[in-house]
């Protein structure tokens, strides 16, 4: 079962871009940006690795059921708000900008909220599914959408219109020290490592994450080619000009043979499903986070049965995802996704390092469990400490 | 034994009751000659209590051989009546004798699942005929069969549970039975009825049984672990779980050659995948985003659409409504007629209706695809589910176009995800762990 977590790996790496990553870092290519991604994909790596390796420790448990095990209650359920938090406004965020893409570019015409109300129910309805399910889907809607992805991404870089000089001007920056908030940024792109906080859950006791090598592969791939190809495109300098980057750059894109000329529309309808994806995930891991504080709903990954609970958090999320439409703009969203890519990067770094100290923890107490039987040769605590 | 019989039925006319007499004792002896082979009748005990009728003989007849049972409880005597047997009481001990008529001998060709080059033998409407095929076909000695007998079902519907016991699992085994017991329809006359009966949700988007007359993919399925329900009087039998690609796999994809079988499933997919989404994505790009296509399709899309005076989804409502009404009509109508009924339909939705400028000629072109489509898919339920589902995406595009399309897509995928067969996952791809289970244990190899 370790190739699901892969598909977290992926679509997060994928999801960069609706985050507006490339943006920011392109604001920031002629201070430090360049140089804030070597060093975001080694910092991205090592978190990803050394939470992998923690989780790997304790198969079977979400991070709810790892904080109840070593945190008092209370604690517990703090960080557990935490984790909703973050993980519902990662959701939001998306939610929100994917919509207003669709606006300017798909249906102009139609009222902003139409377009964030379809998305929004079928992100209510997907995330409100067990674990299992939403597991499942990840998988198909990956092997669906992302091979025309990895195609548009290729036929971008073999495009004639890319302009390499402009890229490696921009290279060139990697002497500048690098920006604080472009490293922050740039990190995400390693995140989908951390959706195992919850589909922990799902993993079989002894499973043995393989292939991680794929996880620095994928990121630095999905990190260069998000950042280098707008600049191909537009410029040093134009490239600076636009919000939503690669929608204006796929628009630099043209299939000469397809039923579809402008490859912008193909990507959008791609990225639909991985926004939605992505949503579904996010809002699903808040909602199974938030079940979590109550001791009314032990966490149950295969319930074809939706509770009614599911429903109602995930209108909740659905509703603050409105409020939030209503007051805010792309740039105060631009702003809110800065705050929450820094705020996630360090939320991250916490979270390492409590596992690491969990797994600590696990070591002594078995230790201790284990020392015992030596001594006194009691039967029955020899087979709890094994 | 006689009057009380008749009391029980009620006495019907065409009872026989007869108390024969010949010459040196007495038997009584009663049977619904409609339901029994008279032939056998004769042969079985008419001549050997008429002709040639010694008592020792005869008495050690009834004990000893096969064909008759011991029946001594008055209650059960209507009931083995009315499943076709003779009752004949001698000598004041009562006795039931087979001679069910059997209308068939031999198994029917296949009708809906057609196959060029596997078996082409199907599912009779007799239960120990098809029996018979599964236990040829699926030699295995862990062949698992089970009476499922339900005393308060009136047709007296026999149904039978078939599995392989070492491959089966447990838990869906104990599912499936429990689900059947539920069952609480007291006349059950086709397998379609009882899938309806035990799929729990009623208003589920896709079937989770699957209903096939091919003895060759029941036995492959056995062979998988899966379960097997036939009922008396069906040339279908049941087979659960299933995964979604089961109802998109032919048996032929099985016999054909590797790329060939290949190509034939990627082709169903995208058939499914067209005739899904055809329609709403006419509506779509007509009404919403002319822009997507290339500029000289869209002019090309327009300009069929110029004579046309209603909005696009009215157009498609129309078409889809009059091939939806001939594919019913040839379905429904006697063979002769059937086919005029396609050729009457198929100018009307061909020329005219595109001459009168009714609709489009790329409409015309949509809708063809969409019924063609249709047919490729290999089982008949799963292509009903698509017609209709079909719908949802019409009403969808209506409203919002392409992105409501695309939405509508993933949540039919988060739909099929979220679905359970009997337990197990209806819509995911490469689980094998049962497959390495049945590695690690070699015994489970061997069967089948």
């Amino acid at each position: 079962m370790i190739r699901f977590y892969y598909y977290h790996v992926v679509y997060v790496g994928l999801m960069n871009i609706m985050m507006l990553v490339p943006a920011l870092l392109i604001s920031h290519r002629f201070s430090g940006g360049v140089s804030a991604i070597p060093l975001a994909i080694a910092a991205g790596t090592l978190i990803a690795y050394l939470t992998s390796s923690c989780f790997q420790r304790f198969p079977g448990l979400g991070l709810p059921e790892i904080f109840d095990r070593f945190l008092p209650r209370w604690l517990a359920c703090f960080l557990n708000g935490i984790g909703i938090v973050i993980w519902a406004t990662g959701g939001i965020i998306v939610l929100y900008s994917y919509s207003n893409t669709i606006g300017l570019f798909f249906n102009p015409e139609t009222s902003p909220y139409i377009n964030l109300t379809i998305m929004a129910i079928a992100c209510i309805w997907a995330a409100s599914r067990c674990s299992r399910s939403v597991q499942f889907t990840n998988e198909m809607l990956l092997i669906l959408s992302t091979p025309m992805i990895f195609w548009i991404l290729l036929k971008a870089m073999l495009s004639p219109w890319l302009d390499w000089d402009a890229i490696w001007i921009v290279a060139n920056q990697v002497t500048k020290p690098p920006s604080a908030i472009s490293f922050y940024a740039a990190t995400f792109v390693f995140s989908g490592a951390m959706n195992a906080t919850l589909f922990n859950r799902l993993t079989k006791p002894g499973y043995k994450l393989r292939y991680r090598w794929i996880i620095p592969l994928i990121g630095t791939m999905f990190l260069l080619v998000s950042f280098f190809v707008p600049i191909g495109f537009h410029g040093t300098q134009a490239v600076g000009n636009y919000l939503y980057i690669w929608s204006v750059t796929t628009d630099c894109l043209i299939m000469k043979y397809g039923f579809i000329q402008r490859v912008l529309y193909l990507f959008l309808l791609l990225y639909t499903l991985l926004s939605l994806l992505f949503v579904m995930n996010t809002w699903h891991t808040a909602m199974e986070f938030f079940k979590a504080c109550f001791r009314r709903y032990p966490p149950a990954t295969d319930q074809p049965r939706v509770p009614a609970v599911n429903w109602y958090v995930c209108i909740a999320l659905a509703a603050i995802t409105f409020a939030y439409a209503y007051f805010t703009n792309d740039l105060r969203n631009r702003i809110l996704s800065e705050i929450w890519l820094v705020s996630r990067f360090f939320i991250e770094v916490i979270l390492t390092a409590l596992l690491l100290l969990f797994v600590y923890m696990d070591r002594r107490s078995k230790q201790r469990r284990r020392a015992p039987p030596k001594s006194s040769g009691n039967p029955a605590s020899k087979a709890t400490g094994s | 034994m006689l009057k009380e019989v008749r009391d029980q039925l009620g006495n019907p006319d065409d009872l026989i009751t007869e108390t024969m007499d010949n010459g040196y004792t007495k038997m009584e002896f009663c049977f619904f000659p409609g339901m029994c082979d008279i032939n056998q009748v004769k042969d079985g005990i008419l001549v050997p209590f008429s002709y040639r009728f010694d008592p020792d003989e005869f008495r050690r007849m009834l004990h000893a051989d096969l064909g008759f049972i011991r029946a001594d409880k008055p209650e059960e005597w209507s009931g083995l009546l009315l499943k076709g047997f003779v009752l004949l009481q001698y000598e004041g001990e009562t006795f039931a004798f087979g001679a069910i008529r059997k209308m068939q001998t031999k198994p029917d060709p296949t009708q809906v699942e057609a196959s060029l080059q596997g078996p082409q033998s199907a599912y009779t409407e007799d239960l120990d005929l098809n029996l018979n095929l599964i236990r040829t076909l699926y030699n295995s000695k862990s062949l698992g069969v089970e009476w499922h007998e339900k005393n308060d079902i009136a047709s007296q519907s026999r149904i039978m549970l078939l599995y392989d016991r070492d491959k089966v699992d447990p838990t869906t085994l104990k599912e499936v039975r429990s689900r059947l017991d539920e069952v609480d329809k007291n006349l059950i006359l086709a397998a379609g009825q009882l899938v309806k009966l035990m799929s729990h949700k009623r208003h589920r988007m896709f079937p989770v049984i699957l209903v096939t007359e091919r003895p060759d993919r029941t036995a492959m399925h056995l062979n998988k672990g899966k379960i097997v329900i036939m009922l008396d009087g069906s040339r279908f039998v049941l087979l659960m779980p299933v995964r979604f690609f089961d109802f998109l796999s032919a048996m032929d994809d099985y016999y054909e050659p590797f790329w060939m079988s290949r190509f034939l499933i990627v082709l169903r997919y995208i058939a499914m995948l067209l005739t899904l989404t055809l329609p709403a994505l006419y509506i779509s790009v007509v009404s919403y985003n002319p822009e997507v296509f290339r500029v000289q399709l869209a002019f090309t899309i327009d300009g069929s659409r110029a004579a046309v005076p209603y909005p696009s989804f009215i157009e498609v409502l129309i078409m889809l409504f009059m091939i939806e009404a001939l594919i019913e009509a040839s379905i429904r109508l006697p063979r002769f007629v059937g086919s005029t009924a396609a050729t009457v339909g198929g100018l009307i939705l061909g020329q005219a209706a595109q001459q009168a400028a009714l609709v489009s000629s790329i409409m015309i072109i949509v809708t063809s695809v969409v019924a063609i489509s249709n047919f490729v898919i290999p089982n008949s339920t799963f292509s009903y589910f698509i017609r209709v589902l079909k719908y949802l995406f019409v009403a969808v595009s209506i409203f919002s176009g392409l992105i409501g399309v695309v939405v509508t897509l993933f949540m039919l995928i988060v739909y099929l995800c979220n679905m359970r067969s009997f337990g197990e996952p209806y819509f995911a791809l490469f689980i094998n762990e049962k497959k390495k289970k049945n590695k690690r244990n070699p015994a489970h190899q061997k069967a089948g």
